[in-house]
């Protein structure tokens, strides 16, 4: 499938950058004129990615977080991806309330936010490489 | 994010205006948790009508000031929420131990 557009952004792993990758995410999804509702699903998928790279990723540390995003037809694929220290047991992270990081109150329920709100989830990580998470919505006949 | 306090006899009110996630919810925690403490309450209800985005870190800011309040046996509940807030809500199971629209 032919892309129609496609943006690449990388941002430092600071937490105010959690609001900044929504409204990116949502903009460029907006040309797409998908519905309030999907706009809404996908700014609090990629919240949750850009999160669990700033928190579990690179533990509050200084790391860069690159977000792509990539409009198809139908659809956007939504890629997130940070160097940090990668997740040793995915099957175990996606639990729905599990959190390695109860002491920051964390829900453990980000894994099950973006499979819930997006159509398709793809978790690729391994311990001390970092983690890549894509997404894909489709996004109707707007 | 915006909060604002109001005392309800025994009842902590909380206002949040803007949006929930991590970056906000640790200011959030720290001002309820010093509000909850210096006022004479034992209740929280927070009231989430103005709140126009909320992540998971949302479920974690609600249930970690749940425990504050049953921890003094008080209560917990949670005032107008939108629809999409209800949805991240319902997702967590903690409609099940709070009450979702006092
Ligand atoms: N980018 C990441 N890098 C390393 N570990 C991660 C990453 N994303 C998620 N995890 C792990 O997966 C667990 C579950 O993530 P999630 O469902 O979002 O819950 P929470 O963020 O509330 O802990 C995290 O507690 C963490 O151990
Ligand atoms: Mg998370």
């Amino acid at each position: 499938m032919q892309p129609i557009n496609k943006v690449k952004v990388e941002f430092l792993s600071k937490s105010s950058n959690e609001a900044f990758a929504r409204v990116v995410a949502a903009s460029f999804v907006a040309q797409a004129d998908p519905s309030i509702e999907v706009l809404a699903d996908i700014r609090t998928a990629v919240s949750e990615a850009v999160t669990n790279s700033i928190i579990h990723g690179y533990d509050e540390k200084e790391g860069i977080i690159t977000m792509a995003c990539t409009l198809y037809p139908e659809l956007v694929e939504i890629t997130i991806e940070d160097s940090g220290k990668g997740i040793e047991d995915i099957e175990k992270a996606k639990e729905p309330l599990y959190t390695s990081k109860p002491e920051l109150e964390r829900s453990g329920m980000g894994f099950t936010v973006m499979e819930t709100f997006m159509d398709t989830l793809i978790i690729e990580s391994s311990p001390g490489t970092g983690t890549r998470i894509v997404m894909t919505k489709q996004l109707g006949n707007g | 994010m915006d909060i604002s306090f109001k005392r309800d006899r025994n009842t902590l009110v909380v206002l949040i205006e803007g949006e929930i996630d991590h970056h906000t919810s640790k200011d959030a925690r720290d001002r309820i948790d010093s509000k909850f403490i210096m006022e004479p309450v034992k209740n929280i209800i927070i009231d989430l009508s103005k709140v126009s985005f909320m992540d998971s870190s949302g479920i974690g800011l609600i249930t970690g000031r749940l425990k504050k309040a049953s921890s003094i046996g008080g209560t917990l509940a949670i005032k107008k929420p939108s629809k999409e807030v209800l949805r991240i809500l319902k997702m967590s199971k903690i409609d099940s131990m709070i009450e979702l629209d006092a």
